[in-house]
């Protein structure tokens, strides 16, 4: 058997299907974006090559790309310091809840995850909606009727408006981990903190946090990548606007590539997208693992 | 007994092939096919099946927007249905025909159903025709007479001054003064147009701007844009006027809760269409898109244009059937439209004295209008400019960016466009 195994015949065998799989999944569809990201295509008919007069374009003279990017980062940083904060300290206390009680919660908080993005996203709509949304109804009810405005519409409050929308759906998913992460913390940990003369905010801060290292760091690569790829909400709720406020790349690429059938210059968009995700997560990986080295 | 088994399998066989049926595949952007103009299209399937036993009618619709971007992909894909509804315009049907997707008809064929003077010519390109028109699209405002009534609003304003004092009347009654489709833009890129030729009495400046003999940095454009923004700004339309889609804004006037609607006149069937009140359908009517008044526009200076169409793909395998098809929906269709008074078509029809009140009006605005303008700005150039025509129109409209700064977009946009047609 473990000739078998140190045959590298064998090994090529074993390894060529996925290998095979992963080509042709991801390589070669990037390899076709990266030709087409070089040309003027406009979805049908004849072509030319324009070189990286594409390419050039996105970077020098198109704002709603790095609007676009902008956007992501800061989803990104909402997600990871605001988020990610609040559904540790729901877990952590949903922890100490007896576990009748804890369960019923968590089901409860997990509810938007499991909820198609169609139907959340069309619910928020809806709430947002100035005409006959609830939001307004409410603060009309309480007299604050100079605040109703149109949430989603409003060049001040659409950005904010989407991105409660999407911290609402992933909220479930980020309790869920810590608190599955919690659960695997040995209780001696705690409690030997605790005979040593620590708090609970201090044993969480200083043992449990730290122990729960790994977690974190999982959920925030995660964070970051899907960060990144936000589409469907943005794309049933503003499509990118007012003007291009709340575009973010995918959305982007699309519109460009399928309404402006300008689908060289989307295809190129694509290209950028992967090399921004794929360097941004190698970034995030790098910093946390050196984060946890230090530990 | 083996001849008996070889002439039955025979006969077997034949009957397979003579039952076998044909399916044409076709597409359009109507969704509802129960009511109006998609019940219209469905009684046309019907008969047409009965004439032609064997052929099948499997119809794929979306609305505007996904369809436009199914019909993108699907001649990407080389899957183009047999023979769909798309529309005329150098933005979307251009493209197909460069690309040697539909299939080029004849004129003559045509002629004789009775279409639209320029309806025809609207559909060719490089001196072919490559689709039958079927709408006569005029830019109109629709109203409901019983909100205008319990509003105390009794004259038909003529003037957009006018028009916009009406906005405060409506809100104290609860009730939104006008609606349109704003998140998919193009309505506002249309009234934006509308604006131009209110100001400076002339539909053709635009094309001229595309052609580059003007620039949409002129002063009549900026105008336009500085009366277009104070329009969509003085309280007339409905608060999420950016986000809320074609159907969201047809159904606030559909049920009673807005007293107009910016529009098209393909929405002559909302007198016909079931899913709404019966009071609702008794009181719509329309009227004409108001001047300004220190303007050189005039108020039958009509915004129209033929742009709803139909084509055939050019890698159909049934072309004939195809032809049949569409010339069967040629003849039928004017007439069908009119007697459900489903929408406004591009060929003529009778007039009746039991049409609706909506349809007599709108028959009313054509016979009347002095000049009409053809197909809307940002259907003259370019997809890319069309996209941009629409973003800008949505930033001028959500307060991003100033008359000025979009006239500069705008021009910049159709400078480079201007390259590539």
């Amino acid at each position: 058997m473990k000739a078998l195994f140190g045959n590298g015949k064998v090994i090529s065998a074993l390894v060529l299907p996925g290998l095979a799989v992963m080509v042709f999944a991801l390589v070669v569809p990037i390899g076709f974006s990266a030709y087409y990201g070089l040309t003027d295509w406009a979805g049908f008919g004849k072509y030319h090559m324009i070189g990286l007069e594409n390419y050039r374009e996105i970077l020098t003279a198109d704002p709603v790309f790095w609007r676009a990017l902008l956007n992501a980062l800061i989803l990104m940083l909402v997600t990871i310091f605001i988020q990610n904060p609040a559904a540790f300290a729901l877990a952590a206390v949903l922890s100490h809840l007896p576990v009748r009680f804890s369960r019923l919660l968590r089901t409860v908080y997990f509810v938007p995850a499991v909820l198609s993005l169609v139907v959340i996203t069309k619910l928020w709509v809806n709430i947002f909606n100035p005409t006959y949304g609830i939001l307004n109804k409410f603060l009309h009810l309480i007299g604050l009727k100079s605040i109703t405005i149109s949430w989603l519409s409003n060049p001040h409050t659409a950005l904010g408006a989407v991105l409660w929308i999407i911290l609402w759906q992933g909220f479930g998913w980020a309790l869920l981990f810590y608190y599955t992460g919690l659960m695997t913390v040995p209780s001696e940990i705690e409690e030997a903190a605790r005979v040593d003369g620590a708090g609970w905010l201090q044993a969480h801060l200083r043992v449990i946090i730290p122990f729960m290292f790994p977690v974190i760091s999982a959920v925030i690569v995660i964070d970051v990548i899907s960060s990144l790829r936000q589409m469907e909400i943005i794309f049933l709720s503003t499509e990118g606007g007012p003007g291009q406020l709340t575009q973010f790349v995918s959305v982007y690429l699309y519109q460009k590539a399928f309404i402006a059938s300008a689908y060289g210059y989307g295809n190129a968009l694509s290209v950028l997208f992967v090399v921004v995700a794929v360097g941004l997560t190698l970034v995030v990986q790098r910093i946390l693992r050196s984060n946890d080295d230090a530990q | 007994m083996k001849k008996l088994i070889v002439i039955m399998l025979a006969l077997c066989v034949a009957g397979g092939l003579l039952a076998q049926s044909i399916t044409l595949k076709m597409g359009d952007n109507l969704s509802d096919r129960t009511t109006t103009w998609g019940a219209v299209v469905e009684q046309i399937n019907a008969e047409f099946k009965k004439a032609n036993p064997g052929v099948e009618i499997v119809t794929e619709s979306y609305p505007d927007q996904p369809y436009q971007q199914k019909i993108k992909i699907y001649a990407t894909a080389k899957q183009l249905p047999d023979v769909f509804k798309y529309w005329s315009f150098s933005t979307l049907l251009k493209p197909l025909v460069d690309g040697g997707f539909v299939m080029s008809l004849n004129k003559a064929d045509f002629a004789k159903f009775g279409y639209v003077p320029g309806s025809l010519e609207s559909n060719m390109y490089g001196g072919k025709l490559y689709g039958i028109p079927v709408s006569a699209d005029m830019w109109v405002i629709y109203y409901n007479k019983k909100l205008f009534k319990d509003a105390g609003v009794n004259t038909i304003p003529t003037t957009i001054e006018d028009l916009e004092a009406l906005a405060p009347k409506f809100k104290t009654q609860g009730i939104i003064p006008m609606v349109t489709d704003g998140k998919d833009a193009w309505p506002l890129s249309l009234t934006y147009d509308v604006f131009i030729e209110r100001v400076n009495g002339d539909f053709s400046r635009t094309q001229a701007a595309l052609d580059r003999k003007a620039k949409f940095t002129d002063a009549d454009f900026v105008e336009g844009a500085r009366q277009y923004l104070k329009f969509v700004q003085s309280g007339l339309f409905q608060e999420d006027l950016m986000v809320s889609d074609y159907g969201a804004s047809r159904n606030l006037f559909g049920q009673g809760k807005a007293a107009m609607y910016l529009m098209g006149s393909w929405e002559m069937g909302l007198a016909a269409d079931t899913n709404f009140s019966e009071e609702f359908r008794a009181n719509v009517d329309a009227f004409k898109f108001p001047v300004l008044k220190n303007g050189k526009g005039k108020i039958d200076d009509l915004l129209a244009w033929y742009g709803g169409n139909y084509v055939i793909s050019s890698a159909s395998k049934y072309k004939d059937l195809d032809l049949k098809y569409l010339k069967y929906y040629a003849e039928r269709f004017p007439g069908l439209a009119w007697e459900k008074q489903a929408t406004f078509p591009a060929q003529k029809v009778e007039p009746r004295p039991s049409d609706s009140p909506v349809a007599k009006q709108l028959l009313r605005i054509l016979a009347d209008a002095k000049r009409t303008s053809g197909s809307g700005t940002l259907d003259l150039s370019t997809p890319q400019f069309k996209e941009d025509h629409q973003n800008f129109i949505r930033e001028l409209s959500s307060g991003l960016v100033t008359p000025e700064e979009f006239c500069k977009k705008l021009d910049a946009s159709a400078e480079k466009a201007s390259k590539q047609r």
